[in-house]
């Protein structure tokens, strides 16, 4: 059938023509692809940089290629003249190599009237030689040698050619045609490489092939569309589309695979594949198959865009949506058809039609294709510069997404498979924890609204589409039975609900962490402190964070500050620092939340590195407002630092609550002068330096000027709030640092000077006391508060101090003694343990103020971090100061790490975390060098 | 006050027969309307086999002779299952009421089993019907021979879980026969299978937790030694956590006993934290009064809060437990209550005062001026407080109590001359054995 249709006439070779004028570039890189193929097949060597070197070769050496050649047919006259076999062979490769050459320039798919010559002379030859017995036995063995080889070498060339062989014996003139059939039968039959034109010839050629099946039943009238269908995808379309009865479900079935086949190879058009399976889903005869194709167009939509950083084109993926929906619509519609990606269905399963009851299998795997999308739908918003009008409308796109994953989750739900449904949970919750009540009423109000207008304005384009390719419907009809609505609850907390208990339910271990995460962020949204906590605290996330991947550990940083965020708002100060101290303490916050790539200047990054972290960052419209952020940090540990430092002036370095603030302090204080603020941490440093001297309402007018807080939600309560703390801690400052140049102080004049109520100041000099930090008693009758002398003097704290060291002192001589001796008759473990239990007794007791057991769990894992860098600090420090690393010297470098983890535990009010202090005692520079790595994790 | 009434936290996590006894004190302390209770208990009785008070029940609600019809189909149905029931475990009941033959059994369970199988020809299905037989009898109110017949049973279950179900009956039933010994018995055997036992998921675990914390109540607010006990329960960090995550209110009774303890106990502090943590979840007036009195040091509101604790501990079924003396009855755990919940007030107070006017004091303690006196002198006597009564101005001074620095640097500092002493001998002995080699 074939080669009937090439022989046809000499129309067929003017489209021909026409077609390659359209097409040069392609047609050159086809013919040597070609040329590299038939070489291949006549010497077994193959040289791909000859074949390189041949690109250069343009169109205007055709002459000279020829010239080439023929002066090469000439040097093989010679050698048969002198029977030089050696050189005979050498001759036969060049010509081949020049035929590839010649084929190119020519742009001709048959080899060239000379060649063919050549080889039927050169056959003859052959023959003639090896009928020759005795001139063989005569010749020199390396010239029998070539003789041999030369002999298979033209056998094997020669039968590619043989027809044309055979013509031009016959008739030396008339082989054109069949060559071409002949030539073109050849690559088709080698698939290394392909290229479109060649692509869709295969296909158009298979195509008639299988209109061959069709023959048996239709007559033969097909003939003039076949030849159509040879040129271009669009007319084999149009095959389909003028005879809808004839397309059995094998035609669309074969033209499916040769499709699917020619997917993600060189040269293969995008976009074409896309346009060409779509139409196959609407000749799909039954739903399974219409299913299949539709599995392929949305794989093939994937494809579209290649490369890892870019994103999928936006319509591309709108129509992909629409796709997985039509999906949804056929599983949802007929039940018998199941999904699964774990066993390779049976080849003609989807031709079970409509009455077939039993399961159809079909292969496919939803939730990959929901990940994917989402995926998409994130690194296009990662992609759109976020100050741009496409950001806002891309963003409208959500709505779409949500629905699809809605109806993928029910569907999945209703077929049972938990687990899979779970995982589309959580792509649900991804997209709505960060929303507060606002945004999330506002995406609801959008879908209702725009859902409307879109779907109507989707049908009739469709509608359209179907009227331009002339198909009044498609085979296999799909109502619209999933919903193309999203449903919302009013409340996003209720969603989340719903979807985190699933989650919970039945997902796997990262899954659920992730779902964990979104829940805490989401609870810290809405304010709702106590529970995210103790959300935090049952999952034990803290602990295991470290061992997730990374996407997961940026998650658990954005959750912890938006508790930290949350635990301000609630007036929580100091579980606010504990929540965002940790975030601050490397100066990397764009990074460890992903929001920005911060240049650091003694680590450069690898371009791979750099790739990574842009591929991670958050899209605009999820970041935490990190001025706020530092704002609250900032301002939550001045609230703490300021008293703090004025409790302990003998010895500031003792107690240090944020290390990053004290720095900042120090910074400042270095400056000769000092400017109006500027920016969040100058505002700080001056409402800091004000608030040492007790003057609350400054400090207060210092940081309110801040504008960031119009981002808070509840902004005056908060302020509000954050009023009062200011005058709380400006009191216990004043207290501090003037108790004793007072005998006594009236409660009265007190709350005056600090616009506080009775009770509030009564009760904030009674903490302090209680816990001892103000030497005084109350004088009830008067009112007053009586200060007792008994604040030490500088020298009483230093020799406090001294002996303080001198136990340290004591305690690392009995290790050292015990590392020699053998730990014999010393009984220092206990001991040991005797100081925790009185450093834990001690933090007990100045912890009253601070926060309660369970929340002690959460600042104990904190600081195992922070006291395992702490003692970093401390042991570099000594070891500094000992650069030899003998035993001693660690054990001092030890100690110091040891006693500062405690301080830092006392001054936190944590019991339960001594232990972690003892273990920083045994290895801080273990324990922080872990650290580092772990960071290093986030950031690469 | 039915603000403050725990009743519908605590149903869910009781039996419905235990929920009877508590049903009854509101009924008492009429803090709802009767039909309301009334209603409540007929809702109860449904699923149990007591159909002849659910009968009474509805008549006296509905002030009619007529009972419904389904009520009375459910009476003849139970009556006859418990006749199945009985001639189901009868060959064992027959067995267990013969004296001579208990004595054959012996510690070794399968030993029973073999025996009972040859001899009387009783297997497991009977050993069954006996389980089934005590239950029924439990849901019928007739809990003397349910406990007996679980007792029995356990002696011959080997199915472990069946055990434990049948030693959750045997606790109710002893609980609501009142033989408070016996229940502290159960309960403690309890508490152990729980501990030690494998849930198959944490959540079941912490829900038996949970359980047993709520039954024990009628045992802990009934027993003699019951209070301190119930810190030693409730107070471990098993069921701590438990409470904290899904009975926050059992933090009254728990607050309510560290009051009433005579003794302060170290965990105190703890506690007191966990309560401060815990506001947000759950308050009443009892752990109101400990953060106003511990963490904000608010002494008006203290008081203010006593007096609310008075109502709540009267309206609450386990704290209000009434002692019927010759005619007329007190509630013996306020009145501790009230005197413990003053002594915190005062030690707290005395703490951060140097000089406090005898009136203030008395208003504060709730007391009238001699009473505050008189307390006040009771309690320098007894040289639990180091004060003296200015009796011209009025008022108590408090004597300052400071440690002196050098004192405190001898502390300090004594110890080390020790340590350093012992290291040197060390030291020498160690190199004497040196050289010595």
């Amino acid at each position: 059938m074939a080669s009937r249709f090439w022989t046809q006439g000499g129309s067929d070779s003017e489209e021909e023509e026409s077609d390659y004028d359209e097409e040069v570039e392609t047609t050159v890189g086809e013919s040597a692809s070609q040329a590299v193929t038939s070489r291949y097949l006549q010497d077994n060597a193959s040289d791909s940089d000859d074949s390189d070197g041949q690109k250069r070769v343009v169109r205007s050496a055709k002459d000279k290629r020829f010239e080439e050649m023929a002066s090469t047919v000439d040097q093989m006259k010679n050698a048969m003249k002198i029977n030089d076999w050696v050189s005979l062979q050498e001759s036969f490769d060049k010509i081949n190599k020049q035929l590839e050459k010649v084929m190119r320039v020519t742009e001709s798919e048959k080899a060239p009237n000379l060649y063919i010559k050549a080889l039927v002379m050169l056959e003859d030859f052959l023959a003639q030689a090896l009928a020759n017995k005795d001139a063989k036995k005569k010749m020199s063995s390396s010239n029998a040698k070539a003789l041999n080889s030369m002999k298979q070498k033209l056998k094997k060339n020669n039968k590619q050619y043989e027809e044309m062989i055979n013509k031009c014996r016959e008739n030396p003139e008339s082989e054109e045609e069949k060559e071409e059939e002949e030539s073109e039968e050849e690559y088709e039959s080698d698939d290394e490489i392909i290229e479109p034109e060649q692509l869709r010839r295969r296909e158009a050629k298979s195509d008639s092939e299988a209109s061959q099946y069709e023959d048996e039943k239709a007559d033969d009238g097909e003939g003039p569309w076949d030849q159509k269908l040879s040129k271009k995808d669009r007319l084999l379309d149009r095959q389909f589309m003028k005879d809808p009865s004839e397309i059995t479900w094998d035609t669309v079935n074969k033209k499916f695979k040769e499709v699917v086949a020619a997917r993600g190879r060189k040269g293969t058009g995008r976009f074409e594949q896309v346009e060409q399976l779509t139409f196959l889903t609407k000749v799909a005869k039954t739903p399974a198959q219409k299913l299949e194709i539709l599995f392929s167009v949305v794989s093939a939509q994937f494809d579209v865009n290649p490369g890892l950083n870019g994103h999928m084109p936006i319509n591309v993926w709108k129509k992909c949506v629409q796709n997985m929906l039509i999906i949804l619509d056929i599983l949802v519609h007929y039940p018998n058809i199941v999904v699964d990606d774990s066993v390779e269905p049976d080849e003609n399963e989807s031709q079970k039609g409509l009455e077939y009851n039993g399961p159809i299998r079909v292969w496919g795997n939803l939730v990959a294709f929901l990940e994917r999308i989402d995926v998409e739908y994130f690194k296009s918003l990662q992609c759109i510069d976020p100050h741009t009008r496409d950001y806002v409308v891309r963003l409208k796109d959500e709505p779409m997404f949500l629905v699809l994953a809605q109806n993928v989750q029910e569907y999945l739900e209703r077929v049972g498979n938990f687990k899979a449904a779970s995982k589309v949970a959580l792509r649900r919750v991804e997209l709505i924890y960060y929303k507060p009540q606002e945004v999330y009423d506002a995406m609801r109000k959008l879908s209702e609204l725009t859902e409307d207008g879109d779907n109507g304005g989707e049908a009739s384009e469709e509608s359209k589409g179907f009227e331009e390719s002339r198909i009044p419907t498609a085979f296999v009809v799909t109502p619209e039975v999933v919903a193309r609505k999203p449903t919302f609850p009013e409340n996003s907390r209720v969603l989340m609900d719903v979807l985190v208990s699933l989650i919970y339910k039945y997902g796997d271990e990262r899954t659920k962490a992730r779902a964990m995460l979104c829940d805490i962020y989401h609870h810290a949204l809405l304010d709702e402190f106590p529970i995210a906590r103790d959300l935090l605290l049952m999952s034990h996330l803290q602990d295991s964070v470290q061992h997730l991947d990374i996407s997961t550990q940026i998650l658990f940083n954005r959750a912890m500050s938006q508790l930290g965020l949350c635990a301000f708002r609630v007036g929580l100060i100091s579980e606010a620092h504990g929540c965002l101290s940790e975030l601050y303490s490397g100066g990397r916050v764009k990074e460890l939340l992903a929001q920005g790539v911060s240049q650091s200047r003694y680590h450069e990054k690898t371009p791979e590195q750099e790739r990574l972290e842009r591929r991670r960052q958050m899209p605009y419209h999820m970041h935490i407002n990190l001025e706020l952020l530092e704002a609250v940090h900032l301002v939550s540990a001045m609230l703490l630092e300021v008293p703090n430092m004025a409790a302990n002036v003998h010895d500031a370095k003792r107690k240090v609550i944020s290390k990053t603030f004290r720095r900042l302090l120090e910074v400042s204080d270095k400056q000769t002068f000092t400017g109006p603020p500027d920016n969040v941490r100058d505002h700080v440093m001056a409402a800091t330096r004000v608030l040492c001297k007790g003057d609350f309402q400054k400090a207060f007018d210092t940081i309110v000027s801040l504008d960031v807080w119009r981002f808070v939600k509840n902004r005056d309560t908060v302020l509000e709030m954050l009023k009062d703390k200011i005058k709380e801690e400006a009191l216990r400052t004043y207290l501090f640092t003037f108790s004793s140049s007072y005998e006594s102080l009236s409660l009265d004049q007190l709350t005056k000077f600090f616009d506080l109520s009775v009770s509030r100041t009564h009760s904030i000099v009674s903490r302090m006391m209680i816990n001892e930090e103000l030497h005084a008693s109350w004088d009830q009758p008067t009112g007053c508060i009586v200060f007792q002398d008994v604040e030490h003097s500088r020298l009483q704290a230093l020799a406090f101090q001294l002996t303080e060291k001198l136990s340290i002192l004591a305690e690392s001589n009995e290790r050292a003694t015990e590392a020699r001796v053998g730990g014999g008759g010393l009984d220092l473990p206990p001991r040991r343990r005797d100081g925790q239990d009185y450093a834990a007794a001690a933090a007990a007791g100045s912890g009253a103020a601070s926060s309660g057991g369970r929340w002690q769990d959460l600042s104990h894992s904190q600081s195992r971090q922070s006291s395992g860098r702490a003692g970093y600090g401390g042991g570099r420090s000594m070891v500094l100061g000992q650069a030899a690393g003998s035993g001693y010297s660690r054990g001092r470098g030890t100690g110091s790490g040891y006693r500062s983890a405690r301080h830092q535990d006392a001054s936190y009010g944590g019991s339960g975390r001594i232990a972690q202090g003892g273990s920083a005692l045994r290895g801080p520079q273990s324990d922080v060098s872990t650290r580092m790595v772990s960071l290093k994790g986030v950031r690469s | 006050m039915a603000e403050y009434d725990l009743t519908p936290g605590m149903a869910p996590n009781l039996d419905r027969h235990l929920v009877f006894p508590l049903l009854e004190f509101l009924q008492e302390r009429q803090l709802y309307d009767d039909d309301l209770i009334l209603k409540a208990k007929i809702d109860l009785l449904n699923n149990t086999n007591m159909v002849d008070y659910a009968m009474d029940i509805h008549k006296s609600l509905y002030h009619t002779e007529d009972v419904p019809a389904d009520m009375v189909e459910r009476r003849a149905e139970v009556v006859a299952r418990l006749k199945s029931l009985e001639e189901g475990a009868a060959p064992l009941v027959a067995f267990l009421q013969n004296a001579a033959a208990v004595q054959e059994l012996r510690a070794d369970k399968q030993y029973n089993l073999q025996m009972l199988n040859d001899r009387y020809q009783i297997g497991p299905a009977q050993i069954e019907a006996l389980y089934q037989y005590a239950k029924f009898q439990f849901e019928c109110g007739n809990y003397s021979g349910a406990a007996d017949y679980l007792y029995q049973y356990r002696a011959l279950c080997t199915n472990s879980e069946r055990s434990l179900s049948a030693l959750w009956g045997k606790l109710a039933a002893e609980i609501l026969m009142q033989n408070w010994d016996i229940a502290l018995e159960e309960l403690n055997r309890l508490k152990e299978i729980i501990d030690s036992k494998s849930f198959s998921s944490p959540l079941n675990q912490v829900q038996s937790r949970i359980w047993l914390m709520h039954w024990s109540l009628f045992i802990f607010f009934n027993h003699d030694n019951g209070r301190t006990q119930i810190i030693d329960l409730f107070n471990q960090d098993k069921y701590l956590n438990a409470i904290q995550t899904s009975a926050p209110h059992l933090l009254r009774y728990l607050a309510t006993a560290f009051i009433v303890n005579k003794r302060r106990r170290p965990q105190f502090k703890d506690f007191i934290k966990v309560i401060q943590q815990e506001q947000h979840s759950y308050k009443d007036p009892i752990t109101e009064f400990l953060a106003c009195v511990y963490v904000n040091y608010d002494f008006d509101g203290a008081q203010k809060k006593m007096r609310e604790c008075e109502e709540v501990i009267l309206n609450d079924p386990f704290l209000g437990k009434r002692v019927e003396e010759s005619n007329f009855s007190t509630v013996p755990l306020r009145d501790e209550f009230l005197e413990n919940a003053r002594l915190f007030i005062f030690e707290t107070y005395c703490r951060i005062h140097q000089r406090i006017d005898m009136g203030v004091l008395a208003e504060k303690l709730n007391l009238n001026y001699e009473e505050a006196e008189r307390w006040i002198v009771n309690l320098i006597r007894s040289s639990k407080l180091d004060a003296k009564i200015d009796s011209q101005t009025g008022t108590v001074i408090m004597e300052p109590n400071h440690p002196n620095v050098y004192e405190q640097l001898i502390d300090h500092t004594k110890a080390l001359n020790g340590r350093t002493y012992k290291l040197v001998s060390q030291l020498l002995e160690h190199a004497q054995a040196q050289v010595a080699r």
